[in-house]
């Protein structure tokens, strides 16, 4: 360490930390990178290598690979009935939700009216509240109005999957909707179309990828939902998480793992492709 | 009236659409009322009211439509045992918080400060969130349990084994896990927003790095920082997955307690009653994050670019 500079070198534990930073600023954030990813991508690594483990559980490292409780997954009628189940729900639960968000990105763009800023809170306000609290409340609202109407089992779960997912699309479709240039619409409008026509032929294509994308990540979001479904459902609807969290509670089988990995592949590809289809950096951008 | 829609509609196109889009295009409040109606009607429906209704059975004793009554929280409030639940909670929340904050910050500002390729590593770091929560806390109990992957790894170093399931620590791991990816989008989005000239400036000035980063980079993402701390604060105030699967029965959350009301002792009103007392909670403190100038709200908003 040579002092290359005329002023002496002041001292103390605040200096010493201060060149350390200076000097090394670089490494040390390539240091803590690396920690922090192997920390988040480590655990996703053993569940794969579990699955592939001759004894299941609890032996690592593994000392025979196999593909065995692949299979024995693809037999186990229950887990498959629970993919299934899951997929029942997740497809209307997208649907539904792609088409109220995308109405609350379309209103909140467009028009102004009394109640657009509540619009926009009620829309973003279920991410906030915890999961525990909606979900019991869920239940008990559905209990409440039974001698009205029955909502339990499948489409009590459906209702509560629509809720957990409105937000998560809105925040995704509202962006694409506000830099979309609605000068187009006008040229459309002047040459003669009308408001429909507008909105299928110009808005709909210039904001579908942010609409598929939004549904992606409701669909992954609705395919993993755990917290509701297990409060609102009845015992013919058991969805895949559900389905694990039984597993998990009472008789860990190295099954468990397979179903992991087939979780964690679905989940990827799709929010690949919804990033893909959206600009990530534009869900940080202020 | 006929005659002049099948002159403006294509060929292919349904009268009655272009009839709808008629009726609405000289009823313009209707139109908004038609575009905005659902959403919210499915959202006040079914999200604002099942908190009212909770908020109602809260008061109610023993079942739903049972005699009104307070006992419900003189009962929950009156308790040493869920006192010292609600305590146990509201310290591991503010670890967690902490540990998250400072680890999701620290590489919120390397990936930012220090690499090319911000995109990519930030992808990295959400992608978990994507995956299952219970399916991520499998993965821990594997790695955590007596003789599982980590008492293994400590083994070939011939290093004692630790088996830290059900242990405090295990729940402070699985909470930084499953949050440490959603703190860091605000603070990555707060870092990327900040006019890195004034970093310049303040060493033009003579301040070093340390003075800089308390002086300049910390208060200017200060709305990212509580953004990330509200982000990660509320739900594990209200989580029960985490500290029933990692925690075991020495580390019981309040969110344990509300699951336990309604899976097993069906005293529904009694949970009704602590799901109210979690979200005064949480208000309070999204009140607070408010006024520090945290901004949950700010994505969905914004104008027109």
């Amino acid at each position: 360490m040579s002092t290359d500079t005329a002023k002496p070198r002041s001292t103390g534990p605040v200096a010493a930390v201060e060149r350390l930073v200076q000097n090394h600023g670089s490494s040390l954030a390539r240091v803590a990178m690396v920690a922090v990813f192997a920390f988040l991508w480590v655990p996703i690594a053993v569940l794969v290598f579990m699955s592939f483990a001759e004894g299941g559980v609890l032996s690592f490292p593994p000392k025979e690979l196999t593909l065995r409780w692949y299979f024995v997954f693809l037999e186990n009628d229950t887990a498959i009935d629970a993919i299934i189940t899951t997929l029942q729900v997740s497809l209307p639960t997208t649907l539904i939700t792609v088409v109220l968000s995308t109405l609350i990105a379309y209103a909140v763009d467009r028009y102004v009216f009394p109640g657009r800023g509540a619009l926009q809170l009620l829309a973003t306000l279920p991410i906030v509240v915890p999961l525990v609290v909606t979900g019991v409340a869920l239940v008990l609202f559905f209990g409440l109005i039974r001698p009205l109407i029955v909502l339990n089992g499948y489409p009590a779960v459906v209702i509560a999957h629509v809720v957990r997912t409105i937000p998560f699309a809105t925040l995704v479709i509202i962006p694409t909707f506000l830099t979309f240039d609605r000068q187009l619409e006008e040229a459309s409008k002047d040459l003669g179309a009308d408001e429909l026509q507008t909105f299928r032929q110009v808005t709909l294509p210039n904001v579908f990828p942010g609409i598929i994308a939004g549904g992606l990540l409701a669909f992954t979001l609705s395919f993993n939902e755990f917290v509701f479904t297990y409060f609102v459902k009845d015992s013919a609807t058991t969805t895949l998480p559900v389905y694990i969290w039984n597993q998990i509670r009472y008789n860990v089988t190295p099954e468990v793992n397979v179903i992991s990995v087939v979780f964690l592949l679905v989940a990827v590809t799709l929010v690949l492709v919804a990033v893909s289809l959206t600009r990530v950096d534009l869900l940080a951008r202020r | 009236m006929g005659t002049e829609t099948e002159t403006r509609a294509p060929s292919g196109e349904s009268t009655l659409l272009t009839d709808l889009t008629d009726f609405f295009r000289t009823r313009p409040r209707l139109k908004k009322l038609a575009i905005a109606g659902p959403p919210y009607g499915v959202l006040i429906g079914f999200f604002l009211l099942p908190l009212v209704a909770m908020l109602v059975i809260s008061f109610q004793e023993g079942q739903i439509n049972g005699p009104w009554t307070l006992a419900n929280y003189t009962n929950f409030l009156g308790s040493q045992t869920y006192l010292t639940v609600v305590w146990r909670t509201l310290v591991i929340t503010v670890q967690v918080t902490v540990l998250v904050t400072v680890v999701g910050y620290t590489l919120a500002y390397s990936i930012v400060r220090f690499s090319r390729r911000a995109t990519l590593l930030l992808l990295l770091v959400i992608l978990p969130f994507w995956t299952s929560y219970i399916i991520r806390m499998y993965a821990w109990i594997n790695i955590l349990q007596s003789g599982g992957v980590l008492d293994s790894t400590l083994q070939l170093f011939s290093l004692p084994s630790v088996g830290l399931l059900y242990t405090q620590p295990a729940v402070m791991i699985g909470f930084t896990y499953v949050w440490l990816p959603l703190a860091v989008l605000p603070f990555y989005a707060s870092l990327t927003n900040m006019d890195a000239d004034l970093i310049e400036a303040a060493k033009d000035l003579g301040a070093g790095p340390i003075k800089t980063f308390f002086t300049v980079t910390l208060p200017m993402t200060k709305n990212g920082v509580i953004t990330g701390v509200i982000l990660v604060f509320i739900p594990t105030f209200g989580s029960f997955i985490t500290p029933r699967l990692l925690g075991g029965t020495n580390n019981i959350m309040i969110g344990m307690v509300i699951e336990n009301q309604f899976k097993s002792a069906f005293n529904w009103p009694f949970g009704a009653a602590i799901g109210i007392v979690i979200s005064v909670v949480v208000v309070l403190l999204l009140v607070a994050g408010a006024r520090g100038g945290g901004n949950l709200f700010g994505s969905s908003g914004g104008e027109r670019t």
